[in-house]
């Protein structure tokens, strides 16, 4: 979204959104999923999603619990349409290379477990990017 | 990759046609939006922080004052929640008396934002009437509780005072006028082709896409979501309660499910006037220590309190969840990218009823 330049930061307001009670929960919670320091998640999320959508994450993530993926077990476990369509914190093309390697893992007789840490891994060097 | 965009509109934060303000930035390639966003931070009063630490007397007052509009069913909420952690229950004639309060203020709050829309696409005539008709629901909504707004109506265990029966007979008449009106006033809007042009098929929100952001309220059942916590609710189980929905999911059908519901708020005031046991309107009962999430049908949808109480009622905890937070952001990524005139990005935003006083609390 364009910046224009006579705003202010909005930072320090963003931040006091994802440390209310139950953002702060759902943010530890990823964050504990993907094995990233919770700092590093928040500061992430600051600079990618806007006010509106840093306010609605706790209710887009009971929805995302509820309804996504209900088909599929392994795109369910690696949070395919949760980080995506629901929680907006990875683009779909990223999300869904990554679970066509975790899936052609699973294919080849790797462990589901084994492949699901590769894909959080890979989700991890993303938001890094 | 750098982007391209036409224009970038940055419209308020002080917009004739918001009701409170709130910066909306869209950016259109031609005419067509393709990506908004809605800044917060201009009325934000920290209700939560406030409350916390308070015993529920104080906290009751300061749960209505997080809204103006819908008053009466953050009270509620409170209160039910409270009512859930202690195992107070509600005498029968107090709960039908909630549920009638609770309808004047959806009543009042529909019309309101009905107007709001009419007035934004420059049908000021129907916005007028209906206008004129939610000072009706006002008067009667005054007459009942004693208050326009921040009525302190619902406490633990039952309501503040009684209906008289000269009031429900006044009420009563007020209601067969009400619903007269509003039915010319729903039909003007209907079959208005000029209002037709500017609503149908504009700002549409999908089922999918309504059901990914968590909209709630008539923003969902208008694109043919059926939740409504009234569903789930004792005494509007027993008055046989049915959520209204539609599924052409646009501006139109948004505006259509308020008319629709105010008209269904009358038969439930009807019904529950109607039924109103005899009987006290106060069981009484002590707020204890616990802790719950619990949900009420606002007049914009889902509202959810979490609480956590100690042994003396005071508020530990306490985090409000407003159906508008959930609405305005299906709103600003979903109803307005696409639309295909800037014209219509107020419009859009309006037909969702957006309140910010309770999205920031």
């Amino acid at each position: 979204m364009t910046s224009y330049l006579y705003e202010k930061d909005l930072v320090p307001q963003k931040y006091r959104i994802l440390v209310a009670n139950r953002h702060d929960a759902l943010v530890r919670g990823i964050a504990r999923e993907l094995d990233i320091p919770v700092q590093e998640l928040r500061k992430y999320l600051i600079e990618h999603l806007d006010m509106m959508l840093l306010e609605n994450l706790p209710a887009r993530a009971e929805m995302a619990d509820a309804h996504a993926d209900r088909d599929d077990p392994l795109a369910r476990a690696l949070g395919r349409e949760k980080y995506t369509l629901y929680l907006k914190i990875l683009p779909d093309v990223t999300m869904e290379h990554i679970f066509r390697e975790v899936s052609d893992r699973v294919h080849a007789g790797s462990a589901t477990e084994d492949a699901l840490a590769y894909g959080r891994v890979r989700i991890l060097e993303e938001l890094r990017r | 990759m750098k982007r391209t965009v036409d224009v970038n509109i940055p419209l308020g934060p002080i917009h004739p046609c918001f009701k409170e303000p709130a910066r909306l930035k869209c950016e259109a390639k031609g005419e067509r939006i393709v990506s908004a966003e809605v800044e917060l931070g201009y009325m934000k009063k920290g209700i939560e922080r406030i409350m916390k630490g308070r015993p529920w007397q104080e906290v009751m007052f300061l749960a209505e004052r997080v809204c103006g509009i819908c008053s009466v069913i953050h009270n509620m909420v409170f209160i039910e929640a409270m009512e859930q952690i202690s195992g107070i229950s509600v005498p029968p004639r107090a709960a039908n008396l909630r549920v009638i309060a609770n309808e004047l203020d959806r009543m009042q709050s529909h019309l309101l934002a009905n107007f709001s829309y009419c007035y934004t696409i420059e049908h000021e005539t129907l916005g007028m009437y209906l206008l004129d008709l939610r000072e009706q629901v006002m008067d009667e909504l005054e007459r009942l509780t004693g208050a326009r707004v921040t009525c302190a109506y619902i406490i633990p265990g039952g309501v503040r005072c009684d209906i008289l029966p000269e009031n429900a007979e006044l009420l009563q008449a007020s209601l067969d006028r009400i619903e007269r009106d509003l039915r010319r006033y729903a039909g003007m809007f209907a079959d208005g082709p000029m209002i037709a042009l500017r609503s149908r098929g504009v700002g549409i929100l999908t089922p999918e896409a309504a059901q990914r952001a968590h909209a709630v309220g008539p923003t969902a059942r208008a694109s043919g979501i059926t939740i409504d916590c009234r569903v789930n609710h004792p005494t509007y189980q027993k008055l046989g309660f049915v959520p209204v929905s539609r599924t052409d999911c646009d501006n139109y059908a948004r505006i259509m499910v308020r008319f629709d519901e105010v008209a269904q708020s009358i038969s439930l005031i009807r019904k529950s006037l109607q039924d109103l046991p005899a009987g006290i309107i106060r069981g009484g009962g002590i707020c204890k220590a616990g802790e719950t999430r619990y949900s009420g049908e606002a007049p914009r949808g889902e509202l959810t309190y979490f609480i956590k109480s100690d042994e003396f009622g005071r508020i530990l905890e306490i985090q409000i969840q407003t159906p508008s937070i959930m609405n305005i952001e299906a709103c600003c990524h979903e109803m307005i990218i696409g639309v295909d005139s800037i014209a219509d990005v107020t419009s859009t935003f309006v037909s969702s009823d957006p309140c910010i006083a309770c999205t920031e609390r």
